[in-house]
């Protein structure tokens, strides 16, 4: 797509890693210290199998177009 | 740009309604700061994404067209993401809480269609005419006058809907956050402005296929979660049919009989004609917003692919867009009203139904996703919509009538002013939009004013070599013409929609259909009728530009499951089943 740069899926991948580290710990974080208002099916632990949904979908988008494009 | 044909155009709420009732009562969302950090790093990311890929946008060819380099895929999702705006999500959601299952017609009926034929049959002009918009198409095809006609309009359009995009964005963020309203206006467009400035159209698609992934992201888990609370489909139909006392929130075809058998005051003539073919082939393949991500394909048979591809994820988005109103039906422990009764009673309106979704499911960290997701969407519309303008501007109006021999550097340069420019036009028309009574309806009067007539002129310039330069401006016009005259007509004698949508018990909704209908057919007669009474011109001038007068050339070798016809089957196929199963 732009010879030297990274491919849009690296950033992309760099995103969505972000987003699960970030969803994922809140989400083991809400295991001791659940909210004082949780959502419908908070059982369910949403954040937990999204966020880390969310990072490994990243990561193999990272790892998979990480190379600079020639 | 906005999604086509927004439904609630006959109760469509008064946007300073809205505006004061979002005032009078507490947002719906609480954002922590983890929510708070995920919004930040988006906005972070767009406009990196603009400094990253700046110096790659140096010609023309690079800042209007990204370099004609994509990929299918990233033309594809950037086709289907500029056309997943500010109105698509909130808009269709609220729709179908109020109309049921009818309004997955604007994904299905309403776009599959229109999209797998630009692919295989359009497509293949635009892309090998190698011009940079559609008015540079009608200029090779039928002269200067219809070019210039077309591209006013477009631009007139493309303003006013990116305006709409972003005061919807401003109002979602007033109601559901709480944000000032002119604060959002303006940090929204200096990001866009920013970012499609800096990268131009290849700035623009990287960043619509960040928006795309995002909005799935943030958005599929409400229907997951609503899919698991509900117990699944059979159980969400029986909750709708007991919470309603009605069976036809559920159907999409078996209802549309007569106008007065469904919620949307619609007949199947009009779904059919004025919406699936009129209206959605209108948009779909003439709207330059769209048609200029798959310009920039890197070549024919990737050109072809782009709708295709995006025809398969735009069949998907009823997942989570329809369905989140319809779980809404099920299980809010409350009725959601219209605008205006919203406004009055403080209640929530059809309007608020995805955030309340949202909030009923996510926590802290989704809920900063949820967001992030109706930003991406906002921000995608109101991007493509500008650099839409830009090009049309600097290519068919500034260069054409302004100065035609200029050097590429500086149409380029003209391209990343005519961005800013645009961008403020578009806050001025945030602000105008805040005095219209129905921001839906002006939207799909826009739709049946300019994109209908336009539908009729370029298919009969790409499949008619008989349709001569006067044809083709004096249709155009006459199918614009046609198209106010009878808005204004309905606008001063209310009781003529019986006529322009042929039923006392039409509604707003029909009368847009039906009106499109009408430009549409106006123009093609009048097309027609001019064409045959001038001189055609000889078919070796309409070489590239009609079936018939070209020879398309011969496509990429490609293994068989690659082929753009194969793929424009399988889903047409889909689309259909899914019709039956739902009908």
């Amino acid at each position: 797509m732009v010879s030297g740069k990274r491919p849009i899926w690296f950033f992309v991948g760099l995103l969505l890693l972000l987003y699960g580290v970030v969803i994922l710990s809140v989400g083991l974080w809400e295991i001791p210290f659940p909210p004082a208002h949780p959502p419908v099916l908070s059982q369910l632990h949403a954040p937990i199998w999204w966020g880390g949904l969310l990072g490994v979908l990243g990561a193999i988008f990272v790892a998979r177009n990480r190379r600079r494009l020639e | 740009m906005v999604s086509l044909l927004p439904l609630r155009a006959p109760t469509a709420p008064s946007l300073t309604a809205v505006l004061i009732g979002a005032q009078a009562k507490e947002h719906l969302i609480h954002l922590s700061a983890v929510d708070g950090f995920i919004i930040a790093s988006y906005f972070a990311f767009v406009v990196f994404i603009g400094f990253y890929v700046k110096d790659r946008s140096k010609t023309s060819s690079d800042f209007f067209l990204a370099g004609r380099e994509m990929s299918a895929w990233i033309a594809g999702l950037s086709f289907m993401s500029a056309n997943l705006g500010s109105l698509e999500l909130m808009g269709w959601a609220g729709s179908a809480y109020q109309y049921g299952l009818l309004a997955a017609h604007a994904y299905w009926i309403g776009a599959i269609p229109a999209m797998l034929f630009l692919g295989i049959v359009m497509m293949p002009f635009y892309y090998i005419s190698k011009t940079h918009s559609v008015p540079g198409y009608l200029h090779l095809r039928f002269g200067s006058a219809a070019r210039g006609f077309s591209a006013v309009t477009f631009a007139l359009m493309t303003t006013l809907m990116s305006g709409i995009n972003m005061y919807s964005m401003a109002l979602v963020m007033k109601v559901v956050l709480g944000w000032d309203i002119n604060v959002s206006i303006w940090l929204s467009s200096l990001v866009v402005a920013g970012y499609v400035a800096l990268g131009g159209l290849r700035s623009a698609i990287f960043n619509e296929i960040l928006q795309f992934v995002l909005i799935w992201a943030g958005a599929l888990l409400v229907p997951i979660l609503g899919m698991i609370e509900v117990g699944g489909w059979g159980n969400l139909r029986r909750n709708i049919e007991v919470n309603l006392g009605r069976s036809d929130y559920m159907h999409l075809w078996s209802n549309l009989g007569t106008f007065s058998d469904n919620p949307m005051g619609v007949h199947w003539t009009g779904i059919v004609l004025g919406w699936g073919f009129v209206l959605s082939f209108g948009y779909f393949t003439t709207d330059f917003l769209v048609i200029q991500r798959a310009l920039s394909a890197h070549s024919l048979r990737a050109a072809k692919m782009a709708p295709i591809i995006g025809a398969a994820f735009k069949m998907m988005v009823p997942a989570i867009v329809i369905i989140p109103g319809l779980l809404a039906l099920s299980v809010l422990p409350f009725h959601l009203l219209p605008e205006s009764v919203a406004v009055a009673t403080g209640g929530h309106s059809y309007n608020e139904v995805l955030p309340l979704m949202l909030v009923r499911y996510c926590g802290p960290g989704l809920i900063g996703l949820g967001v992030t997701a109706l930003i991406a969407g906002f921000m995608a519309g109101m991007a493509g919509n500008v650099s839409a303008f830009s090009t049309v501007w600097t290519y068919d109006i500034y260069r054409a009538y302004f100065k035609p021999r200029a050097s590429d550097s500086h149409y380029v340069s003209m391209g990343r002013w005519s961005t800013v420019v645009g961008v403020l036009i578009s806050v001025g028309t945030a602000y105008l939009v805040q005095r219209s009574t129905s921001i839906m309806d002006y939207a799909l009067q826009l739709f049946s004013f300019f994109i209908a007539p336009l539908f009729g002129t370029v298919l009969l310039g790409m499949l008619w070599k008989r349709a001569t330069n006067a044809g083709g401006f004096w249709g155009l016009l006459a199918g614009t013409i046609t198209s106010i005259g009878l808005w204004l007509w309905v606008y001063r004698v209310p009781s003529a929609l019986r006529y322009v949508a042929l039923s006392p018990d039409a509604k707003g909704m029909a009368e847009n259909m039906y009106r499109a209908l009408w430009a549409w057919i106006v123009c093609v007669v009048v097309t027609i009728v001019v064409s045959l009474l001038t001189k055609p011109r000889p078919t070796a001038e309409l070489a590239g530009l009609v079936y018939g007068a070209s020879r398309l050339p011969a496509a990429e070798p490609a293994p068989w499951y690659e082929s753009p016809m194969l793929w424009a089957g399988v889903i047409f196929v889909v689309f259909i089943a899914i019709n039956i199963v739902l009908w």
